[in-house]
This record gives C-alpha cells, structure tokens and sequence, in this order.
C-alpha cells in the first residue's frame, strides 16, 4: 500500500512537472470551448428560415403555428403562398410550411390531414434536421389533441428537447473527447519508460506489475475528474452550460470512459514499438472518432454511408451519455432500450473489455 | 567460503544463436567477480538471466541459496541491480527516485547516507534529466545500493565514463566489497577487471574460457613480457619466431605484438633484423602482459576491435 501511494505520487509529479501534458490535458479542452462558444455565442444555435402560409384560420390552426414558433431553431415567416414559394426558390427559405383551408376542420371531424413541406432537396440538412423538427411538432401535436392536453404545455415540451444552444451540444462532446485524449495518452509514457529500460530496471525490484498498473489507473481517474471539474465550471461559468442530470451518473461514465480509452491506449501501446510508432498510431484511432463521433455537430447531419462508422466508435456513445445527464438531450438511440443510457453502456464496455483483452495478449515489457 | 551465486550450465539461444553456452561459475562472499569479454560474449544476457530479469533455457542459478526460477521476487528483494543503460525518470528528483525505489522494498538503507556515500549531496534536489553521466551512474549505483543488498550487480559500470568518474565508480565498489557485499560485474575494460575484481571469468561467444585471478591468469599464461610495434613492411610471423627471445607472436592490422622472456635481447635483435632487411620499426613499447593478452592468446582475437 505504500509502494501504491509512492507511485501515485511520482506519476503525479512526472505529470505535472511537464508543460506539454498539462496543456494537452486542461488548457487544449477550455480552449475549445472557449473557441467554439465565442463562435455560436452571436447566435444562439443555428436558425433556419422557414416559411408558413395558413390558408385556414382555425384555432387549431392557429395553434399549429404558435407550436411552431416556439421553436428557436426556427426563424418563421408567414405569408402568402406564391410569396413563400417564390423566397423558398430564391434561397431565402431552407423550408415552406402550408397549412391548407379545412385543416382544422378535418381535424375537429378526426379525419387525416397533410401539411405540406416544401423544401430544396438538394441541401441535405434541410432533410435531416429540419424535417425530423417538423415532424416532431406535429407528432406532439396529434398526440395533444387526440389526449387533449392544453396545447401550450405541448408547446413547451417540444421547446424543452429542443432548446439545446450550440454550446450546451458541444461542451459535453469535449469532455468527452478530453477523456478519450487522457486515456490514448496516458500510456506514451509507459511506451517512454520501456524504451529507456526503466520498466526493465523496475523488473529488478520486487515491484509487482499490478500495483505498477493500478497506480497509473487511479491516477489518469483522479486527472479524468480535474479535468471534468474544471471543463464543467469553465462552461458554466462563461457561457451557463448547465449539469441537469445526476451527478453520480456523470462521474460512473466518466470513470467507464477513462477505464475504456485507457484500455484501448494499452492495446495501441502493445502494437508499437517505441514512441515513434506510437504517436502516428494513436493520432490514427483518436481523429477519426474526434470527427465521426458527434462531437462538434449531431451525428443526424453526417451522410448515411457514415453512419456504420460513427455507431462503431466509442466515443459516439461516451458523449451521447454525458450529453444525456449535462443538458438532458435527446439520445441518440432511444428506440432500442427503455433506459437511454444502456445501449451506451454496453458499447463502452464492449470495447473495454476487446481492448482489456488484446493489451494483456500483446503487451510487451521490453 | 560462502557460496553467494551458484550457476550451474546455464544454456540461452536467441534464434539460431547460442548466447549463453553452458556457463557455470560461482561468486563468493565478499570478493568482486568479474566477467570480461567483448560486446555481445553473452555477459549481459548471462547477468540478466541471474538477476531474475531474464528466463534460461536450461541450468540452474540460485542467489543466497534462493532458486531464481521458482522465486525470482524472493530473489530481487535481496539483489541490487544496475543496468548497462538507465534513464531514469528525467522531472523526479535524485532524493524522489531513491524514495520511490526505497518503496519497493520491505526494508530499505538510509536514503541521506546513499546520496552522502555517492556523492551526490549537492544534487540532492536535482532533477534526473539534469544531471551529468558520471551523476546519473552513481545515482544508479546508489539505487542498486537502496535495499542493502547482500550482492551487487553492475553491468558496465564505467562503459562512457570520463577517467575522474570511472575513478568514482571504482572506488564505490571497493567501498561496498569493504562492508562484505558481493559485487558481480560485467565489463569489457582490461584495467578495470584487473585493477578491480578478485576473480575474473573470460567470456567468449556464450562460453566461459578462464576463471581466475587476474594475476595468476596471468602468470599462468605468460612468463614473458609484450613487445608492440608497427612495422612499415609485412612480415611472416615464421620470421619473427625465429628472432631470439620470441615465444608468440600476434599480428593485427599492421600492429605486431611478441612475447619474449628476455626483452634486451630480443628488441636489439628485431632492430638488428629491421636495419638488415630495410624496414623501419616504429611505436615500440615494452609492457607486463595484461588480461588482453590472456584474452589475445586463448581466442586469437582482441577485446575491442
């Protein structure tokens, strides 16, 4: 036990005896934030133009397109028809919503009615995002009427799976990509320390390589939760990013993520050779996931031939739990359990345990 | 005497090479043995093997009368050990890397008398990275020296050294031999295996050719003094055996060594012979025979070449 307390000591002061680490580990993340949050600070989130023409002036109707302007991702023009049409063509609208006459009507009477959207299918995000809102809207909308709840409280529940400002996304992907960063580059100093010999010359002490191991396990944890600290509070602080979930639930995935990226560094570390090697392998595993996994924008706006890749990666589904607890979004597979944060759950420990796996097979002490 | 390692035919091929070639040997209480041979006899692997670090194809090697195979943690809480090449944890200082060794240890010698005894007081609060090479070889010394061992291991203890530190080293082994420790050191330095160790073991490709002391290795080899030379034309080593005095000759990239009982005799008549045939005899040097002599007769071949 005092062997471990000594270690943990001396990994701490190698760790923040050195500028570049300490960089890479606390200042890179903030400064990202701090970037991208100055970015979208103008607007809020992105708006998109959409235009409505009510041909029918029915409270139901009315009703309709209070909904739709309680949404903020909307910037809503009502109008005409040719005049909407017209602008949608020009490019001035991503999107054009009719309401045609007897829409409410159809309704009172419970038959089936369309609303048309009309929108330029060249421009893929007006598909993937702005009609999945829509649709939303009038999903809750049916759902309101058919259990006839006041409409207004609807309203507020579309607005509260939606209000989500650019920075809220972007500042739990960070942490998470933070975690991913910890855990890939924990294990460059090993890789270092073999190359020197010292992991050689620990071999002639009695020195176990558990309690080696473990040291460095604990200590990339308690640097894991100075680094959530410290992100969760910058974000707060500066841009009011908040934590609605529950704590506990943040710190047990971010103790999974930490173990399942350290794993995942012990494997690349066993498949190089010296640090030389190692350093363009991990760049190899850590860009595509920074990109591919959600992080910088909805994993909704990627083309579909990604998608495979991102629901493969790590990272896509570390994010999408503490994206979950930070600032209560939507997650990204709802459909397939009733507990959101399962599906995650069971990917993380996936790889956790495949990585764990081939480490121990291929790891190399000198 | 006390036997502190006991290597019985220990055997260790890498591939198709036999690095250890069934070497036996044993190390004493209290004397410093030496293994001297060229880069790549099989020294290190031999030592490595000992120390526990390192897995034999066959033979058996105990340390304190412990089998290294069966309990190799057993035998490294009572073995100090330094490798040939360290680098040890270039932010930690030099007093925080003792402590952390100290950590391993169930017991350990006191850290301030280590650091006094190897001289590295002023750079106590140095860090590793900024210390010089003969520092970081004493610090590794004074590492080695953390649990108290009963027997040090030194593997190249000098290699790169400038002539003051390697003076150092020397020094602070025969400081720990004075408090009864065994020291097993691996070199490929002439004058440090003969002015340093007790007993010396000459290695060559994995196999062991002479164990003895220094002096009587030898004594035993040659009653004769070295003769070096250049010559400025070749000679037939027929033609200098017949010079008088001459009991071996060695020829070696234009340098010539003979071995002669009777040197007076001997260099006037090899000066009689240059004048006679028109060469020129150039770099003489009259020298004791010394253990590369003993290594130059038994493999034909030089240390360092």
């Amino acid at each position: 036990m005092k062997t471990f307390q000594v270690l943990l000591v001396a990994n701490a002061k190698q760790f923040f005896r050195e500028r570049a680490a300490l960089f890479w580990t606390f200042i890179f993340p903030i400064f990202f934030i701090l970037i991208f949050g100055a970015v979208f600070s103008g607007e809020d989130d992105i708006k998109f133009n959409v235009g409505l023409v009510l041909e029918d002036d029915s409270p139901i109707a009315q009703n309709f397109s209070a909904a739709l302007e309680q949404i903020p991702a909307f910037e809503l023009n009502l109008g005409e028809r040719g005049v909407e049409m017209q602008a949608l063509e020009d490019g001035d609208r991503r999107a054009v919503i009719v309401v045609n006459s007897g829409f409410g009507e159809s309704i009172t009477l419970g038959q089936v009615t369309n609303i048309d959207v009309y929108y330029d299918p060249t421009q893929t995000s007006s598909k993937q995002v702005l009609l999945p809102i829509i649709q939303r809207v009038t999903d809750n909308f049916d759902r309101a009427l058919a259990g006839s709840t006041p409409l207004i409280q609807l309203s507020e529940q579309t607005l509260q799976s939606h209000d989500l400002r650019a920075i809220d996304y972007l500042v739990p992907g960070i942490l998470a990509m933070s975690l991913m960063q910890l855990g890939l580059f924990a294990v460059a100093p090993i890789v270092v320390d073999r190359e020197n010999k010292v992991l050689k010359r620990l071999g002639a002490t009695p020195l176990r390589r558990s309690t080696m191991i473990m040291s460095t396990v604990v200590f990339n944890l308690i640097i894991a939760m100075m680094q959530t600290a410290l992100i969760v509070i910058i974000a707060r602080l500066v841009f009011h990013v908040p934590v609605l979930g529950n704590w506990f639930y943040l710190i047990g995935f971010i103790i999974i993520g930490t173990l399942t990226f350290l794993a995942m560094g012990y494997m690349l570390s066993a498949f190089a050779k010296n640090q030389q090697t190692l350093m363009p392998l991990i760049m190899f595993v850590q860009f595509p996931m920074m990109f591919l996994s959600g992080i910088f924008f909805p994993t909704e706006m990627m083309p579909g031939f990604m998608r495979p890749i991102m629901d493969a990666m790590p990272l896509t589904y570390l994010a999408d739990s503490i994206r979950q607890i930070m600032v209560d979004s939507q997650p990204l597979h709802a459909q397939l359990f009733s507990n959101p944060h399962l599906l995650n759950l069971i990917v993380l420990g996936g790889w956790f345990i495949v990585c764990l796996v081939l480490a121990v097979r291929f790891f190399k002490w000198e | 005497m006390k036997v502190i390692i006991k290597v019985d035919h220990l055997r260790k091929s890498y591939k198709d090479i036999k690095a250890v070639n069934d070497i036996s040997f044993r190390v004493y209480e209290g004397e410093i043995f030496g293994m001297l041979g060229p880069n790549g006899a099989g020294k290190t692997t031999t030592m490595e093997i000992v120390e526990g670090i390192r897995k034999a194809d066959a033979g058996r090697v105990a340390v304190l009368g412990i089998d290294v195979r069966k309990d190799p943690r057993h035998v490294k809480t009572h073995i100090g050990v330094q490798l040939q090449t360290t680098s040890l944890y270039p932010r930690l200082s030099v007093r925080e890397v003792m402590a952390l060794f100290a950590s391993f240890y169930p017991r350990s010698a006191s850290i301030d008398k280590l650091i006094k005894l190897v001289d590295l007081e002023d750079s106590r609060n140095k860090r590793c990275k900024n210390l010089s090479g003969g520092q970081q070889q004493r610090l590794s010394v004074a590492l080695a020296l953390v649990n108290n061992p009963k027997v040090l291991f030194l593997d190249e203890p000098t290699s790169g050294l400038d002539p003051q530190s390697r003076h150092n080293i020397w020094n602070l082994i025969e400081y720990v031999r004075g408090k009864g420790k065994s020291v097993f050191i691996t070199t490929h330095y002439m004058e440090e295996a003969q002015r340093l160790c007790d007993r010396v073991a000459i290695i060559d490709y994995g196999k062991i050719i002479a164990t003895d002391k220094p002096n009587k290795l030898i004594a035993q080899h040659f009653q004769e003094e070295a003769i070096e030379f250049e010559l400025s034309q070749k000679l037939e080593n027929d033609v200098l055996n017949a010079v008088s005095g001459v009991t071996n000759v060695v020829q070696e990239n234009g340098k010539v060594t003979v071995y002669s009982s009777a040197v007076p005799v001997t260099v006037s008549a090899l000066l009689d012979l240059a004048k006679q045939r028109g060469f020129e005899l150039t770099n003489l040097y009259v020298r004791r025979a010394t253990l590369e002599d003993v290594f130059l007769k038994l493999t034909g071949r030089r240390i360092r070449e």
